[in-house]
């Protein structure tokens, strides 16, 4: 209990409220822009900044001339370090150039195209029917430089590195072109910069601060109030035991010096041998062990639920002291919905904790790292607890108690202003929050597969067939990046179920909460308990044959990871559909006058 | 009034819809609708991003996002939309309107507002026609029905601006007067009208006068 303790508690507790709220925001406008590209429409984008051009230009000029600078001095400096390690700096920059040339190649022939060129070089892309075949030309230039690296040996490169060389050069020259591509292309008069209507959703939350805060007349004005404040509180405090990071091993030399100390500070593992930036695959840090958790505590996910529940009675207080029976119905059914639910979402997990051994959230994600993720080993769990959580969010398919069609808006009726927008900001931290803990339960929380504390380990079973060593820093940073995105993946696929699923009625709810999710839950606790002492009593082959299909299903969502983002960019630079060509007065009409144009047509 | 019937309330059966398990277990239904939200989500967001959006007039019957973004893009109106009213000028600069009240009579909204006043002692056409000294459109009150165009027989007030009223702030900024009216222009941009006009002392004018004619 020092210092140092409170700075990284400290720091860990904005991290995760700064994640939290700003997703919430986000979703906010992620919900409303996605519901509008399912409904094809253009949705709110209205919200503009304009900024000058030449402010644009100066900034694209800079940040491609800074990243290029940045590029050649890692470059320069690589030339001295010893053999694997030069190479491989080398290596990455050559990638990086190569990811640059085909990204800027798509870039110049889509203007080439819009331009109509027919000579040169513009012409010679423009007449590249489909720009896939770039993107594949350079896939297949990246698997070809990452084969030559692994053919080179680490320490006698001759022509592959001196490749390298020139492919370094090569990807500091493109990342200066990169930015006098932006400077030539960013118009020279004022440019609207929208944030793809994000900027809408900031001057929502803005109006809503200074909008009227209106309380009904006969309202109890000291509940009417609190209400928002508690349904708010837990959405902020689940998250201290959600696990958004590996424990961080990290040095501090305590010579009384706090600052100096600190900028000193070393992570990595200090052991007899002398300081290393790699820790070891198994066990925890020599010392300075920072668990990236605001709270580790040992009764772990049951904080979670215990304070999950609390949030009801913020929704309950507001239906009461609304002075409006629309409020009151709808705090009624959020409160049985919750308590209903509560008990299912409970049960629904207790699979899950027999087979990770812990109810420690951290415990879940080490398990999942080194066998396989929580959606293999309890799917049926997994939608359980889904529709539970949903179900505890009020959100669609279970927003009974918010059910504009029969009781207005339910329980927040008879709010405006900032206490609506607390309970609006509450409900999207609560989705925020339950992405996480179902990644931290079924989708391997902060782990990727085959990384692991010491680096990349490629293994099925017993056999490596490749490991790269990484340093510390950069597996957490990994690892938090991947625990955020993650996050968001999985709200941005609830989103989706909003705008799929329509609402249930409110007995139905009821029916499904306690005639099938109840009973499903005891009986997947049953069947996975069974299981369990079946692989006790199974002995060391069925584990080994067990290791191997964990391993494959590791294997199996890295195969799925990448497919998703090569298919991802490849259905990006799809040819566009071709449109239908309609003939109506105004189409007539506007085709006379030289087709759409974006000024003013209306003349 | 009707017996009531012996058999009591008979009803024409209806088949109870057909729930395999498939639709029951309700997950395999979620599936299949996010496939066609998640369809239309890709398409359109891919539009919206690469701005291969179809052209919400030329295309505007496709799938996907037709929306006009006014006011960055505008419908065109058609070639004889009936926008905001315009005074036709004559070569000189001044109204074609002779304050007939043609068209104040004609208007079923009675919209148009003209005090008439004569030329001054000397002028060509003093006691051959008037000119509006005021000549007021209320374009709230407005119906833009064109029965003014119609009734107009110099040609002197037309609607083919292609402008349609702008959101003002108050009523008073929709009480368009004579000087505003002249200034605006028809859709290619001129002040005049195709029709000729024939002034008084002009060859081809047919001489007609309150002195010499009938």
């Amino acid at each position: 209990m020092d210092g140092y303790f409170f700075l990284f508690t400290g720091l860990k507790i904005l991290v995760v409220v700064l994640f939290v709220v700003n997703t919430a925001a986000i979703l906010t406008w992620g919900e409303r822009r996605q519901s509008a590209m399912i409904q094809d429409r253009v949705g709110p984008n209205r919200a503009v900044i304009y900024l000058p051009g030449w402010l644009l230009k100066l900034l694209s000029l800079a940040v491609g001339f800074a990243l290029a600078a940045a590029a050649a001095q890692y470059a320069w400096l690589a030339r001295k370090r010893p053999d694997p390690v030069r190479i491989d700096a080398w290596f990455g920059l050559t990638e990086l150039g190569i990811l640059l040339a085909w990204v800027g190649l798509v870039v110049l022939r889509r203007q080439a195209r819009r331009k109509g060129e027919a000579h040169g070089i513009g012409g010679a892309l423009a007449r590249i029917g489909d720009a896939r075949t770039i993107f594949y030309g350079g896939l297949a230039t990246h698997v070809v430089v990452a084969l030559a690296r692994a053919l080179a040996g680490d320490s006698e490169a001759g022509a592959v590195g001196g490749l390298f060389q020139v492919g370094s050069a090569v990807a500091v020259l493109l990342l200066a072109a990169a930015g006098v591509l932006g400077f030539s292309r960013v118009p020279s008069g004022k440019v609207g910069v929208r944030l793809g209507g994000m900027l809408h959703a900031l001057a929502d939350g803005a109006k809503m601060a200074f909008k009227e805060d209106f309380v009904p007349a006969n309202a109890d004005r000291m509940l009417h109030a609190l209400g928002p404040i508690i349904a708010l509180f837990p959405a902020f405090v689940v998250f201290a035991v959600v696990p958004f990071g590996d424990t961080l091993c990290i040095h501090v030399n305590h010579t009384g010096h706090f600052f100096t100390d600190l900028f000193m500070a070393r992570i990595g593992e200090i052991s007899n041998a002398g300081y290393s930036p790699v820790v070891p695959r198994y066990g925890i840090c020599a010392e300075g062990a920072v668990p990236l958790q605001v709270a580790n505590l040992n009764v772990g996910i049951l904080y979670v639920f215990a304070i999950t529940g609390t949030g009801i009675i913020g929704a309950a207080i507001a239906g009461w002291s609304s002075d409006n029976k629309f409020s009151l119905l709808g705090g009624l059914r959020a409160s049985s919905q919750m308590v209903s639910y509560e008990v299912a979402m409970g049960l629904s997990l207790v699979g899950a904790f027999m087979t990770y051994n812990s109810v420690r959230l951290d415990d879940m994600v080490r398990w999942q790292s080194e066998h396989a993720w929580g959606i293999f080993v309890q799917p049926f769990a997994f939608v359980l607890f889904l529709a539970a959580s949903i179900a505890e969010n009020k959100r669609v398919p279970f927003d009974a108690p918010e059910g504009e069609s029969e009781i207005v808006a339910g329980y927040y009726l008879e709010y405006s202003g900032m206490k609506f927008g607390m309970f609006m900001l509450g409900e999207y931290m609560e989705l925020a929050i339950s992405s996480a803990i179902l990644v931290t339960i079924f989708f391997g929380g902060y782990a990727l597969p085959f990384l692991h504390r010491d680096g990349i380990t490629f293994a099925i079973g017993e056999t490596v067939y490749y490991h790269l060593k990484m340093a510390h820093v950069a597996v957490i940073l990994l690892g938090v990046a991947a625990f955020f995105a993650k996050t968001w993946l999985v709200c941005w696929a609830q989103l989706f179920i909003r705008w799929t699923v329509p609402r249930f009625r409110y007995d139905q709810i009821m029916k499904l909460g306690w005639r099938f999710l109840l009973p499903s839950a005891l009986v997947n606790m049953l069947v996975t308990a069974m299981i369990l002492l079946g692989i006790g009593q199974g002995g060391p082959s069925l584990s080994a044959v067990l290791d191997v299909l964990g391993d494959l299903t590791q294997a199996l969502v890295l195969l799925a990871g990448i497919a998703g983002i090569l298919g991802f960019i490849s259905a990006l630079l799809a040819p566009p559909r071709e449109h239908k060509r309609v003939v109506s007065s105004s189409a007539t009409f506007a085709d006379a006058q030289g087709g759409t144009k974006a000024t003013p047509m209306q003349a | 009034m009707a017996q009531p019937s012996d058999k009591g309330i008979v009803g024409k059966p209806v088949p109870r819809p057909k729930r395999p398990p498939g639709t029951q277990a309700f997950v395999p239904e979620i599936l299949k609708g996010m496939k066609v939200t998640m369809e239309h989500f890709f398409r359109n967001a891919k539009e919206v991003a690469l701005a291969q959006r179809p052209d919400p007039v030329l295309e505007s019957l496709d799938e996907g996002i037709t929306t006009v973004s006014y006011p960055e893009q505008k419908r065109p109106y058609p070639e004889r939309f009936r926008g905001l009213h315009r005074l036709t000028l004559r070569e000189d600069g001044s109204p074609r309107c002779v304050a007939c009240l043609c068209c104040s009579t004609a208007c079923p909204a009675q919209c148009i507002h003209i005090v008439a006043a004569e030329y001054p002692e000397g002028d060509a056409r003093r006691g051959y026609e008037r000119f509006p000294d005021q000549f007021v459109i209320d374009e709230l009150r407005c119906i833009f029905c064109g029965f003014c165009v119609e009734a107009c027989p110099c040609d002197a007030i037309r609607m083919d601006t292609g402008q349609h009223a702008a959101p003002y702030d108050s009523r008073d900024q929709f009480i368009y007067k004579k000087d505003l009216l002249m200034a605006a222009t028809g859709r290619d941009g001129s002040r005049e009208t195709e029709n000729p006009r024939h002034e008084p002392g002009d060859p081809t004018h047919p001489g007609v006068d309150r002195e010499q004619g009938h």
